[in-house]
């Protein structure tokens, strides 16, 4: 396994651990050029395949790296990012360091958390109204936020916000009341993770 | 207006190619198909959709967005012979 997977990149301290990491990999390490280092472990192929369980391993161990040493920050790579050499890894980060610095900036003690509102089934909503009320109590607490696809016709709201670590109780808080003053909504409230939606480093030709 | 668009700046395509062509993306319907997956994971999420549920028809809409996919990508590449 001489290819190098990568999951995310960071400016702090190289990290170094075990953990279940994708395609069977256990370790976990980081490949540094100058102050920006790639978060990896090995893998046989540089063009893994997506399945549930190396989606959520790809997340699990970026949101490890998130919680060590009292909240690391780390601009996370879409699932799928492989390169052939240590080598060709540095070129990246080379070349790309701009764009990871304005990244590491922006999300710099920030984490992602995310919300869906939806509707009981056979219920009516007033959609606006609702929007109002969630922007009242989430936006003067997030850094910012973006929307994501309604999916379904059950989902009346999903957002994802991006909250700086130490406001997160409040964030949870004012959830919580958004929770209480709507019985007809399930609230799905999901995080923190890696703040994939408030990234948008394009590596090369996506390798 | 799209099916005159689209026979105007391709005015060798007939028109029943043009509409047979619509026809095949709207009948392999990519996009519907991935909400339908996340909508599908969702209700499992919420305790609305059995597990034996959900992955049955997970893999369904898995098996048919390949087919859309793969579709799509002839559709687009030009790949696809339409005979009227």
């Amino acid at each position: 396994m001489t290819n190098r997977y990568v999951y995310g990149i960071m400016a702090d301290e190289p990290v170094e651990f075990e953990t279940d990491a994708v395609a069977g990999a256990d370790h976990v390490y980081t490949v540094s050029h100058r102050r920006l280092s790639a978060v990896v472990s090995n893998i046989d192929t540089t063009e893994p395949e997506e399945t549930d369980e190396d989606a959520t391993r790809h997340d699990e161990v970026l949101r490890e790296v998130m919680d060590r040493d009292g909240g690391r920050t780390v601009v996370p790579m879409q699932f799928g990012m492989a390169f052939e050499s240590d080598r060709e890894l540095k070129n990246v980060l080379r070349g790309a360091r701009p764009a990871f610095r304005r990244a590491l900036n922006d999300i710099e003690g920030r984490i992602e958390l995310g919300l869906k509102l939806v509707r009981e089934e056979d219920t009516d909503i007033d959609d606006d109204a609702l929007e109002d009320a969630v922007a009242d109590e989430l936006e003067p607490i997030a850094a910012q936020s973006v929307p994501n696809d309604l999916f379904s016709d059950r989902l009346v709201l999903n957002r994802s916000y991006l909250v700086e670590r130490d406001d997160r109780e409040r964030f949870d808080e004012a959830v919580a009341r958004l929770e209480d003053a709507h019985d007809d909504l399930i609230v799905r409230y999901t995080g923190p993770f890696a703040p994939y939606s408030f990234v948008d480093v394009t590596i090369g030709a996506q390798r | 207006m799209f099916i005159l668009d689209d026979l105007l700046f391709r005015p060798f395509v007939g028109i029943v190619d043009t509409l047979h062509t619509m026809a095949l993306s709207e009948l392999y319907d990519v996009d519907a198909l991935e909400d339908e997956l996340k909508e599908n994971q969702l209700l499992y999420e919420l305790g609305e959709r059995p597990e034996t549920v959900y992955q049955e028809r997970k893999a369904e809409l898995e098996a048919e967005l390949e087919i859309a996919r793969d579709v799509h990508e002839r559709l687009t590449s030009g790949r696809v012979e339409v005979k009227s």
